[in-house]
């Protein structure tokens, strides 16, 4: 049985989640990919974190764009994504949502601060079906691209990295 | 002979096929894969996977939110003319199949540089992503025939086009061709995939081979060579999105094009996506 993730994610939950675990997510979770995240880490710096209109705290950042086609991953490990993984995490979002592998310096960064990366498939098909809203909220000028706010409704996933952990890492050592 | 309007309606439907449906011989490849799939991680991905497919062919939406950018082949028969404005409707009917889809916006606008580096912003249009340029081939049957492919970012990032010194040995090429494809899939982050290899002359032949691989491969229709590759591409463990398990490749669809007099092939590998080939076909004449 998958375990039931609500947004925002309390410390504990964060803590209770284990590399290999396969999980839904439900709630409204942040959407944002290469083009807006440096833009949302720049503000952050600058002490203004407050424009977004958001809280990140407990938090889920899902690695999508959002357009008329749909939500779907995209890999995790392009240079501005994973980048923003750790100071994203120091801000208060918990759970990283997207694919592939993420290097160890950035699974040593999760720990740091209690937050887990999620892989979820790619099967937009599935997802429109549990999307219920969508609305941007930062950068409207980056189109798809900008940062989006989406509920959704138990999104299938699997935590890839947690507490130091991952799962590539378990996959090769298992010689699965 | 189809009216302008017949072709448009045509090819706008075969694009949306090709967006959203899996061919019957790739469901059953998907459903022999979890078969035998012991990984419980890996059979939850293709389940998934496969289920994805089922609820974007019902309603007729993307198989996934990179829906693509559009590749044509097109066969002519014998005794078949493509004209200009055959070639205007196929182009019409490609934008009206990108609108319906949807297909995700991201034609780039601007100038050449502003192309290359995105500063010319998104074309909010769907039919702004324009088709690569139409592959040309003869065919045996009397009648206009067009493949409708799409295809994404992730397998294009993944893909290499380069030479192999062959030493007169085919094995050296399947060996180039096993490494760089499980490199390939190792990265590609949307598997498991199907191999799409092209051989030729130059890099435009080996492209336009791994093509037309795409256009007339089967999953249950493999070579011995194409069966050897998905088999030692396989042995890596890679497994469906990277997370181990026995299905990193669930097949190769390979096209050997005329080779020149000289130690050297060119190769092109493009490790497609999960959902890749997107293909679908439409007749014209």
């Amino acid at each position: 049985m998958p375990k039931q993730v609500r947004t925002p994610i309390s410390e504990e939950t964060a803590a209770d989640l284990q590399v290999g675990d396969t999980i839904e997510i439900s709630g409204t979770i942040l959407c944002g990919r290469d083009a807006v995240l440096p833009k949302v880490l720049k503000l952050i710096e600058e002490g203004k974190a407050d424009e977004l209109g958001v809280d990140l705290r407990g938090q889920v950042i899902f690695h999508t764009a959002v357009s008329p086609a749909g939500v779907g991953p995209t890999s995790s490990n392009k240079l501005e994504i994973e980048s923003s993984i750790a100071p994203l995490s120091a801000a208060g979002i918990k759970l990283h949502l997207g694919k592939g592998e993420l290097h160890p310096e950035t699974v040593e960064a999760l720990e740091k601060h209690n937050a887990v990366y999620a892989v979820i498939p790619p099967v937009t098909a599935l997802l429109g079906a549990k999307t219920s809203e969508s609305r941007c909220v930062a950068f409207p000028e980056l189109g798809m691209e900008a940062l989006y706010l989406i509920r959704v409704d138990r999104y299938p996933a699997i935590i890839g990295a947690a507490h130091g952990k991952s799962i590539y890492d378990r996959n090769r050592a298992d010689g699965q | 002979m189809k009216t302008y309007e017949e072709i448009v309606s045509l090819v706008r439907d075969a694009l949306v096929e090709a967006g959203s449906t899996f061919r019957e011989d790739k469901k059953e490849a998907y459903r022999r894969a979890i078969a035998k799939e012991s990984n419980e991680q890996a059979k939850w991905v293709m389940e998934t996977v496969l289920a994805n497919a089922e609820a974007a062919e019902e309603h007729r939406g993307p198989l996934c939110d990179d829906t693509g950018i559009p590749h044509l082949v097109l066969e002519v028969g014998e005794d078949c003319a493509v004209t200009g404005r055959m070639l205007d409707a196929i182009r019409e009917g490609v934008a009206q199949g990108l609108r319906t889809l949807p297909g995700r916006p991201m034609g780039i606008m601007g100038d050449d540089s502003r192309r290359i580096d995105q500063s010319g912003g998104l074309n909010p249009d769907s039919a702004g992503v324009e088709p690569a340029p139409i592959l040309l081939r003869r065919c045996s049957e009397n009648t206009i025939r067009l493949h409708v492919l799409m295809f994404g970012g992730g397998p294009a990032i993944r893909a290499k086009t380069y030479r192999v010194f062959h030493r007169h040995n085919t094995q050296v090429v399947l060996d180039e061709i096993v490494k760089w494809a499980t490199e390939g899939v190792a990265q590609l982050g949307c598997s498991p995939c199907t191999l799409a290899v092209g051989i030729g002359r130059s890099h435009f032949e080996a492209a336009s081979m791994m093509l037309q691989a795409q256009a007339d491969g089967r999953y249950d229709v493999q070579s011995e060579m194409e069966a050897e590759i998905t088999r030692r591409v396989n042995e890596a463990d890679i497994g469906p999105l990277g997370l181990g398990g026995r299905t990193s490749v669930l097949a190769t669809f390979l096209k050997v094009g005329p080779q020149r007099a000289s130690g050297v092939r060119i190769v092109c590998v493009r490790p497609t996506c999960c959902f890749e080939p997107r293909i679908a076909t439409a007749e014209l004449a």
